[in-house]
């Protein structure tokens, strides 16, 4: 049969030969180079980030070589710089965010994903997501005039008449000038700004947990925490600290809200209270104005930011596959 | 020994018979497919015939649904698919590198599994394919679609919301309204995968219908696990199991007397 | 001893305590979870009434019809920052929206499984969470160095470069809903690919693809530590073609609400609740525009 029906099959049969004018290869194939040129350029940005910084940044490293990492000095008069109080400052306030929101971003989840009745969920979820819309700005002037006083009032001067004259935390919670600014200052602020971030990103893992993993805990009559510590986070952990990275990400960039109470100060303090000051509060304060020696240390402090947060971020893209953009 | 088959005789009563003579619009010689490391389907030669319905059927991974996709070479969507040998529509090689693909894919239409309707209007849906190839004026592609939309028994139900979105329709609506749109184009051939696993009974009635009438104009291939459709609508079976074509015939003697033991398993449904 | 020769029942009191810390633990957490929460709604109430209460204070018609004032000179509104953030945010999306959306598809369409798309989604998602202020810096060398000066336009790059990677990542996701056997039809209609991503797989997205936008245009339009080195900040009219500083309301905010002078102070907030008012508007109108997406 195969050998009779070839023949036909390698005929042509009357009705098809029918030309048809195809679309424009030529569009198409122009859409696709658009295409890919754009996502190169991508990969063109981060390394024109990296290049320009760097470029900025080597006179600096070159005059101050490693010591520009250990050295306290920032001084215009005598052009000496160094990146370690900006560098701590920056670490300092970015951990004690950590400290401060990661609870309450769980808790937040936790909520929102299992106690919430079903009517709130929205509107409150709503609420948590609005927050992380709020512009940093913003953040940084609440800060300064409604939190900074009313932390200087009911925090720092009680604690700090408390602790005074104690060992270890009577430097570490003793505010000098108590201003309600400093380095805790902003840590909170940062933490609040993660707040929304990080617990968006948990209360989506947790969402994602099927459900018959929780109601087999509930079934063998687990209460809600020991189904949350037992079942949930567990299951749920490592994108949550790759959330947490996130976060961590954030609070190490961020910088108006930072500026404004951090108290700007080029001070190596042991007392969270005082001011000092961060990477990114110290290039927003100074770029403007710098010029020379000084505009190279700014360049090189951006590097080390740059250095801190890509090492973050990378440790949280590989804890988190693919997390919604917040 | 013999097990009652499936299908009884009575359902090819009246039947139009498969026409072995009809000439040969599609041909697959020698076919191989490989999607990475897995070699899926082996060595197929097969003989689809001018206006006659050939049903691919084989129990789930067979290859009877990778078989249809080498035919408008819809897997090469896919870089990690391949296939060697050759797929002969009229006697041209559509495997060769320098076949025009969307040349290709406008000459053999393809109806999948579920309905896929795009999301724009019924008559933009019809006249997707259209638009491609032709530059009409407005009243002559309104003409065209009104006869796509006929074509697919769909016109009397959408022919006063037309500019309502397709995605709108019911299921068993959905799927005609993407056999209009394959049909618009005039193609010589049209594959279904599987076109009624996603729809209900009375739906799935209603496609069959029309893939008995659209016969008269176009070469039809469907890949189906339902034997009774194939039974049903078919004129040619070929019966495949693990990449490789078992049995192939009219539909009648494929299913009333199989002379392959493993094609009279699957049809009296001992296995599959 | 000899307890084990008879049958005792089970103590009765350790159940009930191990009972009663359970629930001691398990209160606990409701009613720390529960606080979280009221924290955080809160905290955005707070910001907002100190808005409210500070910004109403100095809304007038004039903000929408005076430049800012100079240092020390009375009245004056907000009208050039208000203008010259319009301009700016809208110089940023228009240049992050074409190349958002086609690297987007580049991801999603062409790149499927290519290592370099994979690479690119990476550095994508570490460009999405880098610090502003470094974008701001690399601006600076790119534009302003070399141009020899402060330009809106400058603002307008480096507000893009913080919108594309959000609209990127947007668009990529949601083309990834998109079913592939929708990209199947179309291609079996002999479409060519790029046909079937404008009119079909972009159309099909589109909803998803909009609000990746508008959160574009809410994350920039309130960005500040980019803008102090690209288009700084300007008391009066800018210059038609954008060169010198050009007032805009976040740079505005910043120098105004730490200025000495009460006129200045009080633009700042006036400020602060206009753009704030809108940026969670754009928020809230983001996520109703996602909702038919989800639905489906």
């Amino acid at each position: 049969m195969t050998a009779l029906t070839e023949q036909i099959a390698l005929t042509r049969s009357g009705t098809s030969t029918r030309s048809r004018k195809g679309p424009s290869k030529g569009l198409d194939a122009l859409f696709r180079a658009a295409s890919y040129g754009s996502a190169l350029l991508v990969l063109v940005v981060l390394a024109g980030i990296l290049g320009s910084i760097l470029y900025g940044g080597w006179p600096a490293f070159r005059e101050f070589g490693f010591g520009f990492l250990t050295s306290s000095a920032w001084n215009i008069g005598t052009e000496q710089y160094g990146a370690l109080v900006a560098v701590t400052g920056t670490l300092a306030s970015a951990l004690l965010a950590l400290v401060i929101g990661v609870p309450i971003s769980l808790g937040i989840a936790i909520y929102l994903t299992q106690l919430c009745p079903g009517w709130a969920r929205k509107p409150v979820g709503m609420t948590i997501e609005l927050l992380a819309a709020v512009p940093s700005i913003i953040y940084g002037m609440w800060g300064l005039f409604i939190f900074a006083p009313f932390f200087a009032r009911f925090v720092q001067m009680p604690v700090s008449n408390v602790v005074e004259g104690l060992p270890i935390v009577g430097t570490l919670l003793y505010a000098r000038v108590p201003s309600g600014v400093g380095v805790l200052t902003a840590g909170i602020i940062l933490a609040i700004m993660i707040v929304p971030f990080v617990a968006s990103i948990a209360r989506d893992m947790l969402d994602q947990i099927p459900t018959i993993l929780r109601e087999s805990a509930y079934g063998i009559g687990c209460t809600t925490w020991e189904v949350v510590r037992h079942v949930l986070l567990p299951q749920a952990s490592v994108s949550i600290i790759g959330a947490i990275m996130l976060g961590l990400g954030r609070a190490l960039g961020e910088t108006m809200a930072v500026t404004f109470v951090v108290g700007n100060a080029n001070r190596l303090s042991a007392s969270v209270f005082d001011p000092g000051s961060t990477i990114a509060s110290r290039i927003a304060n100074e770029f403007n104005e710098a010029d020379g020696l000084q505009l190279n240390s700014l360049m090189a402090l951006g590097c080390i930011l740059f250095a801190i947060t890509f090492v973050v971020l990378i440790i949280a893209r590989f804890l988190t596959r693919r997390v919604k953009v917040a | 020994m013999n097990a009652a088959p499936a299908i009884s005789a009575s359902q090819f009563d009246g039947r139009n018979p498969a026409d072995e003579h009809a000439p040969i619009r599609i041909a697959a010689r020698e076919l191989n497919f490989y999607y990475g490391q897995f070699h899926s389907l082996k060595n197929i030669n097969l003989d689809f015939h001018d206006r006659q319905v050939t049903a691919l059927i084989g129990p789930s991974g067979c290859g009877k649904s990778t078989l249809l996709r080498t035919f408008n070479r819809i897997y090469s969507l896919y870089p990690e698919q391949r296939a060697e040998g050759q797929v002969l529509l009229d006697g041209q090689n559509v495997l060769d590198a320098n076949v025009d693909l969307n040349e290709l894919r406008s000459r053999i239409g393809m109806v999948f599994q579920k309905p896929t309707p795009f999301p724009m209007s019924i008559y933009d849906n019809v006249a997707f394919g259209l638009r491609l190839y032709e530059k009409l004026p407005k009243s002559e592609l309104d003409g065209r679609v009104e006869s796509a939309l006929r074509k697919a028994a769909l016109w009397d139900e959408v022919k006063d919301k037309l500019k309502q979105s397709g995605m709108g329709l019911s299921g068993g609506q959905q799927q005609r309204l993407c056999i209009a749109r394959t049909v618009a184009q005039s193609p010589e051939v049209i594959l279904f995968d599987e076109p009624t696993s996603a729809l209900d009974p009375i739906s799935t009635g209603r496609i069959e219908e029309l893939i008995e009438q659209l016969r008269s104009e176009f070469t039809i291939v469907i890949v189906t696990h339902n034997m009774q459709q194939a039974a049903r609508i078919s004129q040619f079976t070929a019966f495949m199991y693990l990449g490789e074509v078992i049995e192939v015939g009219p539909t009648n003697r494929i299913f009333m007397n199989p002379t392959v033991r493993q094609t009279q398993d699957y049809i009296t449904g001992r296995f599959g | 001893m000899d307890a084990n020769n008879t049958i005792r029942p089970a103590p009765a009191l350790k159940p009930t305590r191990i009972r009663g810390s359970r629930r001691v633990a398990d209160r606990t957490l409701r009613l720390a979870c529960l606080l979280a929460t009221v924290l955080g709604a809160v905290v955005l109430g707070s910001i907002l009434l100190m808005l409210i209460i500070e910004g109403a204070r100095g809304f007038s018609p004039l903000l929408f019809t005076q430049p800012t004032p100079g240092p020390g000179s009375e009245g004056g509104g907000i009208a050039n920052a208000i203008l010259g953030s319009l301009v700016l945010t809208g110089i940023g999306i228009l240049v992050a929206t074409p190349i958002g959306l086609m690297a987007g598809t580049y991801l999603a369409e062409y790149g499927r499984g290519s290592k370099l798309a994979e690479v690119i989604r990476f550095l994508n998602d570490i460009l999405l969470s880098a610090p502003s202020i470094l974008i701001g810096l690399f601006v600076y060398t790119l534009m302003v160095r070399p141009m020899g000066s402060y330009s809106g336009w400058a603002g307008g790059v480096a507000l893009a470069i913080i919108a594309t990677p959000v609209i990127v990542r947007t668009t990529e996701d949601m083309l990834r809903l998109v079913p592939g056997t929708l990209r199947e039809a179309g291609v079996a209609l002999g479409a060519p690919m790029s046909t079937v991503i404008r009119s079909v797989t972009w159309r099909a997205a589109s909803a998803g693809i909009v609000t990746g936008i508008i959160l574009a245009l809410a994350r920039i339009a309130g960005e500040t530590a980019p803008l102090l080195f690209t288009a700084l900040n300007n008391n009066s009219w800018f210059s038609r073609d954008l060169m010198g500083g050009v007032a805009n309301l976040p740079v505005m905010i910043y120098q105004f609400a730490l200025s000495p002078y009460p006129n200045w102070q009080q633009l700042a907030w006036a400020g602060a609740l206009l753009i704030t008012m809108t940026i969670l508007l754009l928020s809230v109108v983001a996520r109703v525009v996602i909702k038919p997406q989800t639905a489906r």
